[in-house]
């Protein structure tokens, strides 16, 4: 049967320890100040007046509908049949133009290879039959990745037992990514997908630019509604400070 | 500064290869349509190791491609970390590859810390060390001279220095860390719970943790283990003046006022004792002093605590009942580093008091007895009698303090007083007494009495500028060291193989210590002729082989649940007290006098606009170690001071300012301000090990403020450990 890679980011289990951020820097050679992963760390302050940290480790989300493959001319950026979004490095020019279509800021230009650097899911270990190096090194136990369409793998299980969601944009229409959160928690506005910047036809933009993030299986819709994130999109603006490195 | 002299940049996980995908139809729109190459793995080898980046010493597989460490991976075998290694563990190629390294001996030709140098040859370093040592012991004799080690490749300095004939050898481990906590321990329980703490984590069902910020002060199993005890479903309630990641993922975060711990405890204890809450069958087999303890703590009551902690008196006794309640499934959680108040000795007290009123020793989700792998140290001649007192001294001024490890504090002062008698020469291995908080002006002034002072270290850092003679160690990449033995649910014994040769002029600490033993005469204690002879002769002595363990790193042996929780299954306990049973009243304090250690001892609060100075960790930095790691620097490069915005408000302070922060002693310290709400108003924090002033760290120079340089020395008047959380500062913009 097709594969179809997906990867679940517990949140409840996020430390924040960037050990996910290291590896992935030791794998693949990203070079000082740039990234294919991070750990958004959201500060706020709850009802109660207690204060509340939420933590997001993100990278790609390797969307089925991908705005960046879209985006790119030369055909570099492609999706793979199990769901893997990839850059062809001999084909890539570097133009950038996939770089703001992303909503999630997972692609950046490589200034010492001059091509487009992104997750790709660590495809060569995948490919091995290794999981990814942020997988395989994360503390918490935050980050698992497999087979969603094999129903034994510990990702069939866990979508299965546990309530997910995706950060779907509306400008992916009937689209899925392969990237899931912890349902449950309101969501801060920082971790929501920003619009695509390129290719949005003009009747979509009023719904593009205050995103709600779609549910994903066995989704609780409840749980977080445009209100709720709204709410604290000032808080956000206030979030600065060196020890946010990659907020 | 950048990193790729020092690091081949060529050393990609992935050939470009002829893997040939197909392109998903429909999606390309208006692109041509093109088979695309795609990345495969490269063959590589694999050498076992054990991590030195922090001192919990996870168990390593690293990837070696044509010659080189490429990548750090965790040894899935390895019973403290399965697997997984935290950020500093995958940033451990950078401290091979860190363009900063000490890469060839040094001879200090300036004036101490004037940052001139000169190479010389490892044979004139030697020989010039043997003559220097020669020359202290014959004029002011062995004890003269003091070793400080501070990593994992310490223990031939130990030796070294014990041949010479000097009882002084000391790690910050105690006086400066864990010290209270294994004494505290040791006096009620005989068991000192330090090294890698024997907690049953994953079945624990209610977690009261003091400060213990083991999300951030990251120990790679025992954070593991807890994550998966609260994704189980135990309550979390966490003591800290801060809201730490450990807080975000617990029930109750209690704001605790600094340095009372202590009488929450004793209020907890209150109301066990008084309601009868203990674990009645457990106690009246098990234990001494109940009645006395009763005694001792009926003025202690949650109104009385609610007053001195901040945490409601109703709040108190409910956490009383919900524990007694989950019992013996739940932990008192101690602060791994317990060094911060005048009586450490009674919070550690009350916290092995309290876990033994709960019963928790050797059951399910409380504290279970380790199994250890037995390995003999090699056979050595005795080492020669010393008629000299400790000079810190631990064992003597300082009765309870471990004459192992000493009272580093008590060591530097007693460098910088000469007393009780002359230190004039020092061996450092690793460490840095600068910053890890014992006074910059003591260590000057130490340093400055010094007639010898030779450091051996892998990196340059503050303390190691001030050497006559610098010894660039190997890194632990390039090496074998001494095998490692531990203490977890299994028995297990690992290795460390280096992943590559030495990058530079580099030796490690054991053939470092036999040049100088054999110059000085002493060779017969240095009778292997590299440290893998030396694990040969011990893995020869069990009936294994260095080829058995390097097959897999590590060898355990299976984990035996009746040796682990005797109590599940109708065993006994052992404790090995005086008595041989829990003390609730320890005897040993009794004869010493220092029984007071139980009672309550008031605590400095902060005057008019003054403010308690916390300290402490995040998972990307060890101690003050890393701060210079390019791959750690660049997820935080300098700490900011932590103040609520309230207080920030009333001195006109906005997040990101620039602050001053004063002692009473008038040191100070500049940095940035992070202005949060997750912080109590008459308290500040700073993240441990930034501002350092060695210009060779050439990322970490003058990032960040120094904690060190603010902390206070205070003791613990029976212990001797440093009081680091006795400073009281104010804060003013820049």
């Amino acid at each position: 049967m097709k594969k179809r890679y997906v990867m679940l980011a517990d949140i409840t289990r996020c430390i924040n320890c960037k050990a996910c951020v290291v590896a992935c820097r030791a794998e693949w050679d990203t070079p000082l100040g740039y990234s294919r992963d991070w750990v958004h760390e959201v500060e706020s302050v709850r009802a109660d007046g207690l204060p509340q940290l939420q933590l997001f480790p993100g990278r790609c989300q390797h969307c089925d509908e991908a705005p960046c493959v879209d985006a790119c001319p030369s055909g570099a950026a492609w999706k793979r049949a199990d769901g893997i979004v990839l850059v062809d490095e001999g084909i890539c020019s570097g133009c950038e133009l996939c770089v703001p279509a992303c909503p999630y800021d997972a692609r950046w230009l490589n200034p010492e290879t001059n091509t487009i650097s992104k997750c790709t899911f660590c495809q060569p270990r995948v490919d091995a039959g290794l999981p990814p190096a942020c997988v395989q090194t994360c503390v918490g136990g935050a980050l698992h990745f497999g087979d969603a369409n094999d129903p034994q793998s510990t990702v069939s299980r866990l979508l299965h037992n546990k309530e997910w969601l995706q950060l779907n944009t509306s400008e992916v229409p009937g689209a899925t990514s392969h990237y899931y959160y912890t349902a449950g928690q309101t969501l801060p506005s920082s971790v929501l997908p920003h619009p695509v910047q390129q290719h949005i036809p003009g009747t979509l933009l009023s719904e593009v630019i205050n995103p709600a993030a779609k549910l994903g299986i066995g989704g609780m819709f409840g749980a977080f509604v445009i209100a709720g994130v709204k709410k604290i999109i000032d808080r956000r603006t206030q979030l600065s400070g060196k020890e946010q490195h990659h907020d | 500064m950048s990193y790729s002299r020092g690091f081949d940049p060529k050393r990609r996980a992935f050939l470009g290869a002829s893997v040939l995908g197909a392109v998903t139809p429909g999606v390309a729109l208006g692109r041509i349509d093109v088979p695309h190459t795609q990345e495969s793995l490269r063959e590589q080898d694999t050498a076992y190791s054990f991590c030195d980046m922090c001192y919990w010493r996870c168990g390593l597989k690293v990837r070696v491609r044509e010659g080189r460490a490429v990548k750090i991976d965790g040894n899935p075998e390895h019973p403290y970390n399965h697997g997984v290694v935290c950020a500093k563990g995958n940033a451990g190629l950078m401290a091979a590859y860190d363009p900063d390294r000490l890469q060839y001996p040094m001879l200090r030709t300036g004036a101490r810390g004037e940052g001139k140098w000169a190479r010389i040859s490892w044979d004139e370093a030697l020989d010039r060390i043997a003559d220097g040592l020669s020359k202290v012991k014959e004029q002011y004799g062995a004890e003269s001279l003091a070793m400080i080690g501070h990593g994992s490749w310490e223990k031939p300095y130990h030796r070294l220095a014990h041949a010479f004939g000097t009882p002084n050898t000391t790690s910050p481990v105690f006086g400066l860390c864990c010290g209270p906590r294994a004494i505290g321990n040791m006096m009620v329980t005989g068991r000192n719970l330090t090294g890698n703490e024997t907690l049953d984590l994953e079945n624990c069902k209610y977690f009261l943790m003091l400060g213990r910020n083991i999300t951030e002060s990251l120990h790679n199993g025992e954070t593991m283990a807890w994550v998966e005890g609260v994704a189980r479903g135990a309550k979390v309630v966490y003591a800290d003046p801060r809201y730490t990641i450990t807080a975000s993922k617990s029930d109750e975060w209690l704001a605790i006022r600094p340095l009372t711990d202590h009488a929450l405890l004793l209020a907890l204890i209150h109301v066990v004792v008084n309601e009868a809450l203990y674990d009645q069958q457990f106690i009246a087999e098990y234990a001494t002093g109940l009645d006395e303890l009763k005694q001792r703590i009926q003025a202690y009551t949650p109104e009385w605590a609610a007053g001195e902690t901040d945490i409601p008196a109703e709040t108190i006794v409910r956490i009383a009942r919900e524990m007694a309640a989950q019992a013996p499934a739940v932990l008192v959680y101690s602060p791994r580093r317990l060094t911060r108040s005048s009586n450490d000795l009674g919070t550690a007290v009350s916290i092995a008091i309290l876990n033994s009123l709960f019963g928790v020793w050797d059951r399910h989700g409380g504290i279970f007895t380790p199994a250890t792998f037995a390995i003999p140290e090699p056979d050595l001649p005795p080492y020669p009698h010393s008629h000299a007192e400790r000079a810190d001294g631990a064992g003597s001024r300082w009765p309870i303090a471990n004459t192992q490890y000493g009272l580093t504090n008590e060591m530097w002062r007693a460098m910088a007083d000469q007393q009780p008698y002359p230190i004039k020469a020092l061996i450092t291995a690793g460490g840095n007494g600068f910053m890890n908080g014992t006074d910059y002006d003591r260590i000057h002034r130490a340093i400055a009495n010094l007639d010898l002072f030779i450091a051996a270290d892998i990196a340059p850092n503050e303390m190691n500028s001030y050497a006559d003679i610098l010894l660039p160690e190997a890194s632990y990449l390039e090496r074998y060291d001494d095998l490692q033995t531990g203490g977890a649910k299994e028995a297990f014994v690992a290795i460390r193989t280096p992943a590559m040769a030495p990058l530079h002029d580099t030796r490690d600490a054991w053939s470092i210590c036999k040049g100088i033993a054999n110059r000085l005469g002493l060779g017969a204690y240095f009778p292997h002729d590299s440290v893998a002879d030396l694990i040969d002769e011990r893995l020869h002595k069990v009936g294994l082989s260095r080829a058995e363990l390097e097959l897999k790193g590590v060898i355990k042996l299976p984990a035996d649940p009746a040796k682990n929780f005797p109590r599940e299954y109708g065993l006994p306990s052992r404790f090995d007290t005086p008595s041989g049973k829990l003390e609730l009243i320890p005897s040993t304090l009794k004869q010493l006098g220092m029984d007071d250690a139980i009672d309550y001892e008031q605590q400095l609060r902060p005057q008019d606009g003054e403010f308690h100075l916390t300290f402490g960790r995040i998972g990307v930095h060890t101690h003050a170690r890393t701060q210079n790691n390019p791959w750690l620097a660049d997820l935080m490069a300098e700490n900011a001071l932590w103040l609520h915005p309230d207080a920030a408000a009333a001195r006109g302070i906005e997040n990101g300012m620039r602050v001053r922060v004063t002692d009473r002693r008038g040191r100070s310290e500049e940095l940035a301000v992070k202005v949060t709400a997750r912080i109590r108003r008459d308290t500040v924090f700073m993240l441990h090990g930034f501002g350092h002033f060695d210009p060779r760290m050439r990322i970490a120079y003058g990032r960040g403020g120094s904690d060190a340089n603010l902390a206070s020395i205070e003791q613990d008047r029976r212990i001797g450990s440093v009081a680091m959380g006795m400073a009281l500062v104010r804060v003013e913009k820049v």
